[in-house]
Protein backbone atom coordinates (compact mmCIF):
# COMPACT_ATOMS: atom_id res chain seq x y z
CA UNK A 1 0.00 0.00 0.00
CA UNK A 2 3.05 2.64 1.03
CA UNK A 3 4.50 1.37 -2.05
CA UNK A 4 1.67 2.31 -3.76
CA UNK A 5 0.49 5.42 -2.78
CA UNK A 6 4.25 6.51 -3.57
CA UNK A 7 4.25 5.46 -6.84
CA UNK A 8 1.03 7.17 -7.57
CA UNK A 9 2.32 10.03 -5.54
CA UNK A 10 5.12 10.30 -8.03
CA UNK A 11 2.91 10.04 -11.16
CA UNK A 12 1.00 13.12 -9.60
CA UNK A 13 4.07 15.08 -9.46
CA UNK A 14 5.00 14.14 -12.57
CA UNK A 15 1.65 15.13 -14.20
CA UNK A 16 1.75 19.02 -12.51
CA UNK A 17 5.49 19.34 -13.64
CA UNK A 18 4.15 18.71 -17.09
CA UNK A 19 1.23 21.04 -16.77
CA UNK A 20 3.06 23.80 -15.27
CA UNK A 21 5.61 23.59 -18.64
CA UNK A 22 2.64 23.46 -20.51
CA UNK A 23 1.00 26.72 -18.91
CA UNK A 24 4.42 28.35 -19.25
CA UNK A 25 4.89 27.72 -22.56
CA UNK A 26 0.97 28.88 -23.78
CA UNK A 27 1.74 32.08 -22.17
CA UNK A 28 4.92 32.90 -21.52
CA UNK A 29 6.75 31.46 -25.11
CA UNK A 30 4.50 30.58 -27.89
CA UNK A 31 2.77 34.09 -28.00
CA UNK A 32 5.82 36.02 -27.09
CA UNK A 33 7.20 36.79 -23.26
CA UNK A 34 4.75 37.80 -20.20
CA UNK A 35 5.11 41.70 -20.89
CA UNK A 36 3.66 41.15 -24.58
CA UNK A 37 0.67 39.38 -23.73
CA UNK A 38 -0.23 41.93 -20.55
CA UNK A 39 -0.08 44.64 -23.41
CA UNK A 40 -2.42 45.38 -26.25
CA UNK A 41 -0.85 45.03 -29.69
CA UNK A 42 -1.63 49.13 -29.98
CA UNK A 43 0.05 49.57 -26.58
CA UNK A 44 3.62 47.78 -27.88
CA UNK A 45 3.12 49.49 -31.32
CA UNK A 46 3.08 53.01 -29.30
CA UNK A 47 5.50 52.27 -27.12
CA UNK A 48 9.00 53.60 -28.03
CA UNK A 49 11.51 50.31 -28.99
CA UNK A 50 13.77 51.48 -25.98
CA UNK A 51 11.26 51.86 -23.27
CA UNK A 52 10.01 48.37 -24.17
CA UNK A 53 13.47 46.83 -23.84
CA UNK A 54 13.71 48.78 -20.69
CA UNK A 55 10.17 47.68 -19.45
CA UNK A 56 11.39 43.62 -20.17
CA UNK A 57 15.26 44.17 -18.69
CA UNK A 58 13.46 45.32 -15.52
CA UNK A 59 11.20 42.23 -15.36
CA UNK A 60 13.78 40.00 -16.15
CA UNK A 61 12.29 39.04 -19.40
CA UNK A 62 15.64 39.53 -21.61
CA UNK A 63 16.58 35.98 -20.35
CA UNK A 64 17.05 33.55 -22.75
CA UNK A 65 13.91 31.16 -22.31
CA UNK A 66 15.46 28.17 -20.93
CA UNK A 67 16.47 30.49 -17.91
CA UNK A 68 12.44 32.07 -17.65
CA UNK A 69 11.49 28.63 -17.32
CA UNK A 70 13.55 27.32 -14.48
CA UNK A 71 12.90 30.65 -12.64
CA UNK A 72 9.26 30.19 -12.85
CA UNK A 73 9.75 26.41 -11.42
CA UNK A 74 11.97 27.13 -8.86
CA UNK A 75 9.46 29.94 -8.20
CA UNK A 76 6.24 27.07 -7.76
CA UNK A 77 8.70 25.01 -5.79
CA UNK A 78 8.76 27.73 -3.14
CA UNK A 79 4.61 28.32 -3.50
CA UNK A 80 6.23 32.31 -5.11
CA UNK A 81 4.08 33.01 -7.69
CA UNK A 82 5.59 36.24 -8.65
CA UNK A 83 3.91 39.51 -9.05
CA UNK A 84 1.66 40.75 -11.60
CA UNK A 85 3.39 42.47 -14.62
CA UNK A 86 1.69 46.07 -14.92
CA UNK A 87 0.68 46.46 -11.05
CA UNK A 88 3.48 44.69 -9.36
CA UNK A 89 0.84 42.75 -6.83
CA UNK A 90 1.86 39.66 -5.31
CA UNK A 91 -0.33 37.27 -7.29
CA UNK A 92 -1.25 34.64 -4.21
CA UNK A 93 -2.44 37.38 -2.22
CA UNK A 94 -5.16 38.18 -5.19
CA UNK A 95 -5.32 34.02 -5.91
CA UNK A 96 -5.40 33.69 -1.98
CA UNK A 97 -9.28 34.34 -0.69
CA UNK A 98 -11.09 33.72 -3.84
CA UNK A 99 -9.61 30.33 -3.87
CA UNK A 100 -10.56 29.42 -0.57
CA UNK A 101 -14.25 30.49 -1.73
CA UNK A 102 -14.44 27.95 -4.51
CA UNK A 103 -13.04 25.29 -2.91
CA UNK A 104 -15.56 26.03 0.03
CA UNK A 105 -18.30 26.08 -2.45
CA UNK A 106 -16.61 22.85 -3.87
CA UNK A 107 -16.50 20.78 -0.26
CA UNK A 108 -20.12 21.79 -0.04
CA UNK A 109 -21.68 20.51 -3.21
CA UNK A 110 -19.80 17.04 -2.73
CA UNK A 111 -20.87 16.81 0.17
CA UNK A 112 -24.66 17.25 -0.24
CA UNK A 113 -24.79 16.21 -4.01
CA UNK A 114 -22.55 12.29 -3.62
CA UNK A 115 -25.23 10.68 -1.15
CA UNK A 116 -28.07 11.98 -2.72
CA UNK A 117 -27.08 10.54 -6.50
CA UNK A 118 -26.10 7.39 -4.35
CA UNK A 119 -29.58 6.93 -3.69
CA UNK A 120 -30.83 7.84 -6.86
CA UNK A 121 -28.25 5.44 -8.50
CA UNK A 122 -29.42 2.88 -6.18
CA UNK A 123 -33.41 3.84 -6.57
CA UNK A 124 -32.83 3.52 -10.37
CA UNK A 125 -30.75 0.69 -10.62
CA UNK A 126 -33.25 -1.71 -8.47
CA UNK A 127 -36.13 -0.02 -11.37
CA UNK A 128 -33.86 -0.67 -13.99
CA UNK A 129 -35.90 -0.31 -17.50
CA UNK A 130 -38.91 0.37 -15.50
CA UNK A 131 -40.79 3.56 -15.14
CA UNK A 132 -38.53 5.39 -12.44
CA UNK A 133 -35.17 3.94 -13.87
CA UNK A 134 -36.54 5.48 -17.23
CA UNK A 135 -37.39 8.89 -15.45
CA UNK A 136 -34.24 9.00 -13.38
CA UNK A 137 -32.38 8.68 -17.43
CA UNK A 138 -34.23 11.51 -18.55
CA UNK A 139 -33.85 13.68 -16.13
CA UNK A 140 -29.98 13.30 -16.03
CA UNK A 141 -29.63 13.78 -19.64
CA UNK A 142 -31.82 16.82 -19.49
CA UNK A 143 -29.21 17.58 -16.61
CA UNK A 144 -26.53 17.80 -18.29
CA UNK A 145 -27.72 19.02 -21.90
CA UNK A 146 -28.56 22.41 -19.90
CA UNK A 147 -25.56 24.63 -19.47
CA UNK A 148 -25.03 25.58 -15.47
CA UNK A 149 -25.45 29.56 -16.39
CA UNK A 150 -29.11 28.64 -17.65
CA UNK A 151 -29.60 26.04 -14.48
CA UNK A 152 -28.78 29.52 -12.76
CA UNK A 153 -30.62 31.97 -14.29
CA UNK A 154 -33.54 29.63 -14.18
CA UNK A 155 -33.19 29.22 -10.38
CA UNK A 156 -33.32 33.06 -10.61
CA UNK A 157 -35.87 33.78 -12.22
CA UNK A 158 -37.98 31.54 -10.02
CA UNK A 159 -36.32 31.74 -6.29
CA UNK A 160 -35.65 35.83 -6.97
CA UNK A 161 -37.89 37.12 -8.98
CA UNK A 162 -41.20 35.27 -9.04
CA UNK A 163 -41.10 34.21 -5.63
CA UNK A 164 -38.76 36.32 -3.64
CA UNK A 165 -37.50 34.06 -1.03
CA UNK A 166 -33.48 34.03 -1.72
CA UNK A 167 -31.33 36.90 -2.78
CA UNK A 168 -30.58 36.71 -6.87
CA UNK A 169 -26.69 38.12 -6.34
CA UNK A 170 -24.14 37.12 -3.56
CA UNK A 171 -24.04 40.57 -1.32
CA UNK A 172 -21.14 39.21 1.02
CA UNK A 173 -17.77 40.12 -0.25
CA UNK A 174 -14.40 38.01 -0.99
CA UNK A 175 -13.11 37.94 2.82
CA UNK A 176 -16.12 37.23 4.55
CA UNK A 177 -15.72 34.10 7.05
CA UNK A 178 -16.89 31.06 4.81
CA UNK A 179 -20.27 30.80 6.82
CA UNK A 180 -21.40 34.11 6.23
CA UNK A 181 -20.46 33.33 2.63
CA UNK A 182 -22.01 29.90 1.90
CA UNK A 183 -25.48 31.33 3.64
CA UNK A 184 -25.52 34.30 1.24
CA UNK A 185 -25.61 31.82 -1.87
CA UNK A 186 -27.97 29.18 -1.54
CA UNK A 187 -29.00 29.46 -5.30
CA UNK A 188 -25.11 29.42 -6.20
CA UNK A 189 -25.24 25.75 -4.07
CA UNK A 190 -28.39 24.72 -5.25
CA UNK A 191 -27.02 25.04 -9.15
CA UNK A 192 -23.99 23.50 -8.85
CA UNK A 193 -25.58 20.64 -6.73
CA UNK A 194 -27.85 19.89 -9.58
CA UNK A 195 -25.42 19.72 -11.85
CA UNK A 196 -23.73 17.03 -10.19
CA UNK A 197 -26.17 15.02 -9.41
CA UNK A 198 -26.99 14.66 -12.81
CA UNK A 199 -23.08 14.18 -13.67
CA UNK A 200 -22.98 11.54 -10.33
CA UNK A 201 -26.08 9.85 -10.81
CA UNK A 202 -25.76 8.97 -14.18
CA UNK A 203 -22.29 7.29 -13.98
CA UNK A 204 -22.95 5.34 -10.33
CA UNK A 205 -26.08 3.94 -12.02
CA UNK A 206 -24.50 2.67 -14.93
CA UNK A 207 -22.19 1.20 -11.82
CA UNK A 208 -25.09 -0.16 -9.96
CA UNK A 209 -26.89 -1.42 -12.50
CA UNK A 210 -23.71 -3.63 -13.50
CA UNK A 211 -23.19 -4.75 -10.12
CA UNK A 212 -26.90 -5.89 -9.80
CA UNK A 213 -26.72 -8.38 -13.02
CA UNK A 214 -23.49 -9.56 -12.00
CA UNK A 215 -22.89 -13.39 -11.11
CA UNK A 216 -21.79 -12.38 -7.27
CA UNK A 217 -24.77 -10.84 -6.81
CA UNK A 218 -26.91 -13.68 -8.01
CA UNK A 219 -25.52 -16.13 -5.75
CA UNK A 220 -26.16 -13.65 -2.53
CA UNK A 221 -29.77 -13.73 -3.84
CA UNK A 222 -29.73 -17.36 -4.18
CA UNK A 223 -28.35 -17.80 -0.66
CA UNK A 224 -31.27 -15.72 0.96
CA UNK A 225 -29.96 -12.66 1.83
CA UNK A 226 -32.50 -9.61 1.74
CA UNK A 227 -32.07 -7.25 -1.29
CA UNK A 228 -32.11 -4.35 0.70
CA UNK A 229 -28.89 -5.92 2.35
CA UNK A 230 -27.11 -6.99 -0.47
CA UNK A 231 -28.04 -3.37 -2.15
CA UNK A 232 -26.29 -1.52 0.64
CA UNK A 233 -23.55 -3.99 1.97
CA UNK A 234 -21.86 -5.85 -1.70
CA UNK A 235 -23.41 -3.54 -4.03
CA UNK A 236 -22.54 -0.38 -3.06
CA UNK A 237 -18.92 -0.42 -2.58
CA UNK A 238 -18.32 -2.34 -5.82
CA UNK A 239 -21.00 -0.06 -7.57
CA UNK A 240 -18.77 2.75 -6.60
CA UNK A 241 -15.61 2.09 -8.09
CA UNK A 242 -16.39 2.82 -11.72
CA UNK A 243 -17.54 5.93 -10.02
CA UNK A 244 -14.02 6.87 -8.37
CA UNK A 245 -12.61 6.10 -11.90
CA UNK A 246 -14.35 8.75 -13.16
CA UNK A 247 -13.36 11.15 -10.02
CA UNK A 248 -10.91 12.95 -11.92
CA UNK A 249 -13.56 13.88 -14.95
CA UNK A 250 -15.89 14.76 -12.21
CA UNK A 251 -13.45 17.27 -10.33
CA UNK A 252 -12.46 19.24 -13.27
CA UNK A 253 -16.44 19.59 -14.83
CA UNK A 254 -17.16 20.58 -11.58
CA UNK A 255 -14.33 23.51 -11.49
CA UNK A 256 -15.78 24.42 -14.74
CA UNK A 257 -19.33 24.44 -13.39
CA UNK A 258 -18.04 26.61 -10.45
CA UNK A 259 -16.38 29.01 -12.86
CA UNK A 260 -19.24 29.62 -14.62
CA UNK A 261 -21.98 29.44 -11.85
CA UNK A 262 -19.80 32.40 -10.07
CA UNK A 263 -20.29 34.73 -12.33
CA UNK A 264 -23.96 34.41 -12.60
CA UNK A 265 -23.85 34.71 -8.92
CA UNK A 266 -21.05 36.91 -8.37
CA UNK A 267 -19.69 34.66 -6.17
CA UNK A 268 -15.89 36.12 -4.86
CA UNK A 269 -14.04 33.09 -6.02
CA UNK A 270 -11.50 31.85 -8.66
CA UNK A 271 -14.29 32.38 -11.40
CA UNK A 272 -14.63 36.14 -10.98
CA UNK A 273 -10.70 36.52 -10.81
CA UNK A 274 -10.14 34.82 -14.16
CA UNK A 275 -12.53 36.01 -16.35
CA UNK A 276 -11.02 39.28 -14.94
CA UNK A 277 -7.36 38.58 -14.93
CA UNK A 278 -8.50 36.71 -18.77
CA UNK A 279 -9.75 40.06 -20.09
CA UNK A 280 -7.07 42.56 -18.50
CA UNK A 281 -4.53 40.10 -19.70
CA UNK A 282 -2.54 39.65 -15.95
CA UNK A 283 -0.67 36.48 -17.57
CA UNK A 284 0.53 35.51 -13.68
CA UNK A 285 -2.96 35.31 -12.34
CA UNK A 286 -4.03 32.91 -15.01
CA UNK A 287 -1.10 31.10 -14.60
CA UNK A 288 -1.82 30.71 -10.93
CA UNK A 289 -5.09 29.61 -10.83
CA UNK A 290 -4.76 27.27 -13.77
CA UNK A 291 -2.16 25.43 -11.61
CA UNK A 292 -4.19 25.72 -8.23
CA UNK A 293 -6.99 23.90 -9.76
CA UNK A 294 -4.96 21.19 -11.27
CA UNK A 295 -3.04 20.95 -7.71
CA UNK A 296 -6.82 20.38 -6.55
CA UNK A 297 -8.22 17.94 -9.49
CA UNK A 298 -4.59 16.09 -9.40
CA UNK A 299 -4.88 15.56 -5.68
CA UNK A 300 -8.57 14.79 -6.09
CA UNK A 301 -7.64 11.93 -8.52
CA UNK A 302 -4.88 10.67 -6.39
CA UNK A 303 -6.99 9.70 -3.34
CA UNK A 304 -9.89 8.55 -5.75
CA UNK A 305 -7.22 6.20 -7.18
CA UNK A 306 -5.90 5.27 -3.40
CA UNK A 307 -9.82 4.50 -2.58
CA UNK A 308 -9.92 2.19 -5.72
CA UNK A 309 -7.58 -0.01 -4.86
CA UNK A 310 -8.75 -0.17 -0.47
CA UNK A 311 -12.11 -0.88 -2.12
CA UNK A 312 -10.63 -3.21 -5.32
CA UNK A 313 -8.28 -5.64 -3.70
CA UNK A 314 -7.99 -6.96 -8.15
CA UNK A 315 -6.01 -3.28 -8.92
CA UNK A 316 -3.44 -3.03 -5.89
CA UNK A 317 -0.84 -5.40 -7.80
CA UNK A 318 -1.29 -3.46 -10.83
CA UNK B 1 -31.21 3.65 -39.08
CA UNK B 2 -34.54 2.17 -38.46
CA UNK B 3 -33.70 1.09 -34.96
CA UNK B 4 -32.67 4.88 -34.63
CA UNK B 5 -36.25 6.14 -35.66
CA UNK B 6 -37.78 3.32 -33.51
CA UNK B 7 -36.33 4.94 -30.60
CA UNK B 8 -38.74 8.10 -29.50
CA UNK B 9 -35.95 9.89 -27.56
CA UNK B 10 -33.73 9.73 -30.44
CA UNK B 11 -36.18 10.28 -32.73
CA UNK B 12 -36.95 13.78 -30.91
CA UNK B 13 -32.77 14.12 -30.36
CA UNK B 14 -32.71 14.15 -34.16
CA UNK B 15 -35.72 16.09 -34.58
CA UNK B 16 -34.13 18.58 -32.68
CA UNK B 17 -30.38 18.74 -33.97
CA UNK B 18 -32.42 18.88 -37.67
CA UNK B 19 -34.76 21.83 -36.89
CA UNK B 20 -31.58 23.93 -35.46
CA UNK B 21 -29.45 23.29 -38.39
CA UNK B 22 -32.44 24.42 -40.65
CA UNK B 23 -32.95 27.41 -38.85
CA UNK B 24 -29.14 28.65 -38.51
CA UNK B 25 -28.44 28.01 -41.55
CA UNK B 26 -31.62 29.58 -43.11
CA UNK B 27 -31.23 32.51 -40.62
CA UNK B 28 -30.44 34.58 -43.54
CA UNK B 29 -33.63 34.16 -45.72
CA UNK B 30 -35.98 34.04 -42.35
CA UNK B 31 -34.69 36.49 -39.82
CA UNK B 32 -37.46 39.29 -40.57
CA UNK B 33 -33.98 42.04 -39.35
CA UNK B 34 -30.72 41.94 -39.76
CA UNK B 35 -29.07 41.01 -36.23
CA UNK B 36 -26.59 43.55 -35.51
CA UNK B 37 -28.91 46.91 -37.00
CA UNK B 38 -30.72 49.19 -34.22
CA UNK B 39 -34.10 49.35 -35.84
CA UNK B 40 -35.62 50.95 -32.51
CA UNK B 41 -36.26 51.95 -28.92
CA UNK B 42 -34.27 49.81 -26.70
CA UNK B 43 -36.56 46.91 -24.78
CA UNK B 44 -39.68 47.12 -26.42
CA UNK B 45 -42.07 44.55 -25.41
CA UNK B 46 -42.82 41.74 -28.00
CA UNK B 47 -45.41 42.71 -30.82
CA UNK B 48 -46.21 41.74 -33.99
CA UNK B 49 -43.33 43.86 -35.77
CA UNK B 50 -40.81 42.68 -33.05
CA UNK B 51 -42.16 38.98 -31.88
CA UNK B 52 -39.38 38.88 -29.07
CA UNK B 53 -39.25 42.89 -28.33
CA UNK B 54 -36.11 44.43 -28.95
CA UNK B 55 -32.73 43.76 -26.68
CA UNK B 56 -31.10 46.67 -24.48
CA UNK B 57 -29.08 48.69 -27.83
CA UNK B 58 -32.55 48.23 -29.85
CA UNK B 59 -31.95 44.97 -31.94
CA UNK B 60 -34.03 42.51 -33.29
CA UNK B 61 -33.99 39.86 -30.47
CA UNK B 62 -35.98 37.15 -32.34
CA UNK B 63 -33.75 37.68 -35.40
CA UNK B 64 -30.45 37.57 -33.13
CA UNK B 65 -32.21 34.17 -31.27
CA UNK B 66 -32.31 32.64 -35.31
CA UNK B 67 -28.55 33.59 -35.97
CA UNK B 68 -27.26 33.02 -32.74
CA UNK B 69 -26.39 29.81 -33.06
CA UNK B 70 -24.45 29.85 -36.06
CA UNK B 71 -21.37 31.01 -34.95
CA UNK B 72 -21.22 28.44 -32.00
CA UNK B 73 -22.48 25.46 -34.02
CA UNK B 74 -19.48 26.11 -36.35
CA UNK B 75 -16.81 26.47 -33.23
CA UNK B 76 -18.58 23.27 -31.81
CA UNK B 77 -18.61 21.51 -35.02
CA UNK B 78 -15.45 22.09 -36.36
CA UNK B 79 -13.73 21.59 -32.93
CA UNK B 80 -15.41 17.90 -33.03
CA UNK B 81 -14.29 17.31 -36.46
CA UNK B 82 -10.47 18.28 -34.99
CA UNK B 83 -11.38 15.92 -32.45
CA UNK B 84 -12.53 12.54 -33.92
CA UNK B 85 -10.19 12.50 -36.29
CA UNK B 86 -7.15 13.75 -34.64
CA UNK B 87 -8.16 11.80 -31.75
CA UNK B 88 -9.05 8.64 -33.67
CA UNK B 89 -5.43 8.41 -36.05
CA UNK B 90 -3.35 9.21 -32.74
CA UNK B 91 -5.44 6.72 -30.77
CA UNK B 92 -5.03 4.02 -33.26
CA UNK B 93 -1.07 4.49 -33.98
CA UNK B 94 -0.97 4.69 -30.54
CA UNK B 95 -2.65 1.14 -30.25
CA UNK B 96 -0.63 0.22 -33.21
CA UNK B 97 3.17 1.34 -32.40
CA UNK B 98 2.81 0.62 -28.74
CA UNK B 99 5.65 1.49 -26.76
CA UNK B 100 7.06 4.88 -25.84
CA UNK B 101 4.39 6.71 -28.50
CA UNK B 102 1.80 5.16 -26.91
CA UNK B 103 3.57 5.83 -22.93
CA UNK B 104 3.06 9.74 -24.84
CA UNK B 105 -0.46 9.53 -25.47
CA UNK B 106 -1.70 8.44 -22.37
CA UNK B 107 0.39 10.85 -20.56
CA UNK B 108 -1.21 13.46 -22.50
CA UNK B 109 -4.82 12.12 -21.69
CA UNK B 110 -3.69 11.47 -18.06
CA UNK B 111 -2.68 15.51 -18.10
CA UNK B 112 -6.05 16.85 -19.71
CA UNK B 113 -8.01 15.35 -17.00
CA UNK B 114 -6.45 17.56 -14.91
CA UNK B 115 -7.09 20.69 -16.61
CA UNK B 116 -10.55 22.01 -16.11
CA UNK B 117 -11.53 22.64 -19.82
CA UNK B 118 -12.90 26.12 -19.26
CA UNK B 119 -9.43 26.65 -17.54
CA UNK B 120 -7.38 24.94 -21.24
CA UNK B 121 -9.35 27.45 -23.20
CA UNK B 122 -8.63 30.39 -21.02
CA UNK B 123 -4.89 29.71 -20.98
CA UNK B 124 -5.14 29.77 -24.75
CA UNK B 125 -7.19 32.73 -25.07
CA UNK B 126 -4.62 34.56 -22.63
CA UNK B 127 -1.67 33.60 -24.66
CA UNK B 128 -2.86 33.77 -28.15
CA UNK B 129 -5.85 36.31 -28.16
CA UNK B 130 -9.63 35.88 -28.46
CA UNK B 131 -10.62 34.77 -31.70
CA UNK B 132 -12.41 31.71 -33.88
CA UNK B 133 -9.43 29.98 -35.22
CA UNK B 134 -8.31 30.13 -31.59
CA UNK B 135 -11.28 28.72 -29.91
CA UNK B 136 -12.11 26.08 -32.27
CA UNK B 137 -8.39 25.19 -32.43
CA UNK B 138 -8.35 24.77 -28.35
CA UNK B 139 -11.64 23.42 -28.04
CA UNK B 140 -10.64 20.75 -30.75
CA UNK B 141 -7.51 19.92 -28.84
CA UNK B 142 -9.05 19.35 -25.47
CA UNK B 143 -11.80 16.94 -26.64
CA UNK B 144 -9.19 15.22 -28.95
CA UNK B 145 -7.93 14.00 -25.57
CA UNK B 146 -10.84 11.88 -24.70
CA UNK B 147 -11.29 10.22 -28.51
CA UNK B 148 -7.72 9.04 -28.02
CA UNK B 149 -8.41 7.56 -25.28
CA UNK B 150 -11.80 5.71 -26.19
CA UNK B 151 -10.33 5.21 -30.14
CA UNK B 152 -7.20 3.74 -28.29
CA UNK B 153 -9.23 1.00 -26.45
CA UNK B 154 -10.89 0.22 -29.33
CA UNK B 155 -7.36 -0.24 -31.49
CA UNK B 156 -5.99 -2.59 -28.71
CA UNK B 157 -9.19 -5.03 -29.30
CA UNK B 158 -8.67 -4.56 -32.78
CA UNK B 159 -5.22 -5.28 -33.35
CA UNK B 160 -5.75 -9.11 -31.89
CA UNK B 161 -8.03 -9.66 -35.00
CA UNK B 162 -6.98 -11.98 -37.43
CA UNK B 163 -7.49 -9.86 -40.15
CA UNK B 164 -5.30 -7.13 -38.74
CA UNK B 165 -2.55 -9.84 -37.97
CA UNK B 166 -2.90 -11.02 -41.69
CA UNK B 167 -1.99 -7.73 -43.03
CA UNK B 168 0.90 -7.30 -40.75
CA UNK B 169 2.02 -10.31 -41.90
CA UNK B 170 1.49 -9.25 -45.51
CA UNK B 171 4.09 -6.97 -44.71
CA UNK B 172 1.41 -4.06 -44.87
CA UNK B 173 3.21 -0.79 -44.00
CA UNK B 174 2.02 1.23 -40.17
CA UNK B 175 0.22 3.77 -42.05
CA UNK B 176 -1.46 1.76 -44.67
CA UNK B 177 -2.81 -0.75 -41.78
CA UNK B 178 -4.17 2.05 -39.34
CA UNK B 179 -6.05 3.74 -42.07
CA UNK B 180 -7.03 0.68 -44.18
CA UNK B 181 -8.01 -2.10 -41.15
CA UNK B 182 -8.33 0.39 -38.39
CA UNK B 183 -10.00 3.13 -39.22
CA UNK B 184 -13.03 1.55 -40.79
CA UNK B 185 -13.40 -0.57 -37.77
CA UNK B 186 -13.92 2.24 -35.34
CA UNK B 187 -16.25 4.54 -37.81
CA UNK B 188 -19.35 3.72 -35.31
CA UNK B 189 -17.06 4.81 -32.30
CA UNK B 190 -16.44 8.40 -34.46
CA UNK B 191 -19.58 9.08 -35.38
CA UNK B 192 -20.78 8.52 -31.41
CA UNK B 193 -17.53 10.58 -30.36
CA UNK B 194 -18.09 13.55 -32.63
CA UNK B 195 -21.69 13.31 -31.49
CA UNK B 196 -20.59 14.17 -27.91
CA UNK B 197 -17.70 15.95 -29.06
CA UNK B 198 -19.67 18.28 -30.33
CA UNK B 199 -22.83 18.53 -27.45
CA UNK B 200 -20.09 19.53 -25.12
CA UNK B 201 -17.78 21.58 -27.15
CA UNK B 202 -21.35 23.53 -27.58
CA UNK B 203 -22.16 23.47 -23.52
CA UNK B 204 -18.10 24.78 -23.32
CA UNK B 205 -18.30 27.29 -25.88
CA UNK B 206 -21.41 29.13 -25.21
CA UNK B 207 -20.13 29.15 -21.58
CA UNK B 208 -16.82 31.23 -22.37
CA UNK B 209 -19.07 33.39 -24.65
CA UNK B 210 -21.09 34.12 -21.33
CA UNK B 211 -17.83 34.63 -19.69
CA UNK B 212 -16.61 36.92 -22.03
CA UNK B 213 -13.99 34.80 -23.08
CA UNK B 214 -15.60 33.13 -26.45
CA UNK B 215 -17.78 34.78 -28.72
CA UNK B 216 -17.26 38.67 -29.25
CA UNK B 217 -19.76 40.99 -29.68
CA UNK B 218 -21.55 42.28 -31.67
CA UNK B 219 -21.46 38.74 -33.37
CA UNK B 220 -25.40 37.66 -32.53
CA UNK B 221 -24.41 34.38 -30.00
CA UNK B 222 -26.71 32.82 -27.34
CA UNK B 223 -24.31 32.58 -24.55
CA UNK B 224 -23.53 36.64 -25.03
CA UNK B 225 -27.20 37.11 -25.40
CA UNK B 226 -28.09 35.69 -22.20
CA UNK B 227 -25.32 37.47 -20.63
CA UNK B 228 -26.57 40.66 -21.92
CA UNK B 229 -29.85 40.41 -20.58
CA UNK B 230 -29.18 38.59 -17.16
CA UNK B 231 -29.78 41.88 -15.77
CA UNK B 232 -32.72 42.23 -17.24
CA UNK B 233 -34.38 38.49 -15.71
CA UNK B 234 -36.95 40.01 -13.87
CA UNK B 235 -38.33 43.04 -16.26
CA UNK B 236 -37.70 41.09 -19.47
CA UNK B 237 -37.54 37.18 -18.74
CA UNK B 238 -38.12 36.79 -22.48
CA UNK B 239 -34.57 37.99 -23.23
CA UNK B 240 -33.06 35.95 -20.85
CA UNK B 241 -34.92 32.98 -21.52
CA UNK B 242 -35.24 32.47 -25.18
CA UNK B 243 -31.41 32.15 -26.11
CA UNK B 244 -31.45 29.85 -22.47
CA UNK B 245 -33.53 27.57 -23.86
CA UNK B 246 -32.28 26.89 -27.51
CA UNK B 247 -28.47 26.42 -26.31
CA UNK B 248 -30.44 23.64 -24.11
CA UNK B 249 -32.94 22.09 -26.71
CA UNK B 250 -29.42 21.84 -29.28
CA UNK B 251 -27.57 20.11 -26.76
CA UNK B 252 -30.25 18.28 -25.04
CA UNK B 253 -31.05 16.86 -29.15
CA UNK B 254 -27.40 15.71 -29.61
CA UNK B 255 -27.07 13.95 -26.22
CA UNK B 256 -30.74 12.49 -26.90
CA UNK B 257 -29.48 11.43 -30.60
CA UNK B 258 -25.85 10.37 -29.57
CA UNK B 259 -27.12 8.04 -26.75
CA UNK B 260 -29.76 6.65 -29.43
CA UNK B 261 -26.77 5.64 -31.68
CA UNK B 262 -24.69 4.55 -28.92
CA UNK B 263 -27.78 2.04 -27.82
CA UNK B 264 -28.09 1.08 -31.87
CA UNK B 265 -24.45 0.58 -32.60
CA UNK B 266 -23.92 -1.37 -29.03
CA UNK B 267 -21.88 1.31 -27.69
CA UNK B 268 -21.79 2.16 -24.24
CA UNK B 269 -22.30 6.61 -24.40
CA UNK B 270 -22.27 6.70 -20.64
CA UNK B 271 -18.71 5.38 -20.55
CA UNK B 272 -17.29 6.60 -23.07
CA UNK B 273 -18.70 9.71 -21.92
CA UNK B 274 -18.97 13.51 -22.16
CA UNK B 275 -17.22 15.28 -19.90
CA UNK B 276 -16.91 18.66 -19.10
Amino acid sequence: MISLILRRGALSLATLFLLASFIFFATEVLPGDALDVSLSADEVAMMPPEVLARRKAELGLDRPILERYLGFLGGLRKFDLGRTIITRAPVADIVAMPLRNSMALAAVTLLLALPVALGIAMAAAQAKGRGLDNAVSGAAIIGYSIPEFVTGLLLIAVFAVWWPIFPATITASTNDPLSVLLAAAPLAVFTTIIGSIAYLGRILRVGMIEVMASDFVERLHLSGIPRWRILLVHALPAAVIPGLSAAALYAASLVSGIVVVEMVFAYPGIGAELVRAVTRREVHVVQAIALAAAICVVSFNLLADLGISALDPRTRSA
Amino acid sequence: MKALLRNPACLIGILLVVLHLVVAIGAPWVAPYAPTSLLDAPLEPPSATYWLGTDDLGRDAFSRLLWGGRVAMLVAFAAGIIAVVGGAVLGLSAAFMRGAFDDCMLCLVEMKLAVPTILFVAIFVTGFGQSIPILILAIGIIQMMGVIRTTRAAGIVLMEQGYVRAAQLNGESGPKIILRELLPNVADLMAVEFALRASSALLLVSALSFLGLGISPPTPDWGLMVEDAMALLDSEPHLVLAPALAISTLVLGINLAAEGLAEALGLDAARGGASG
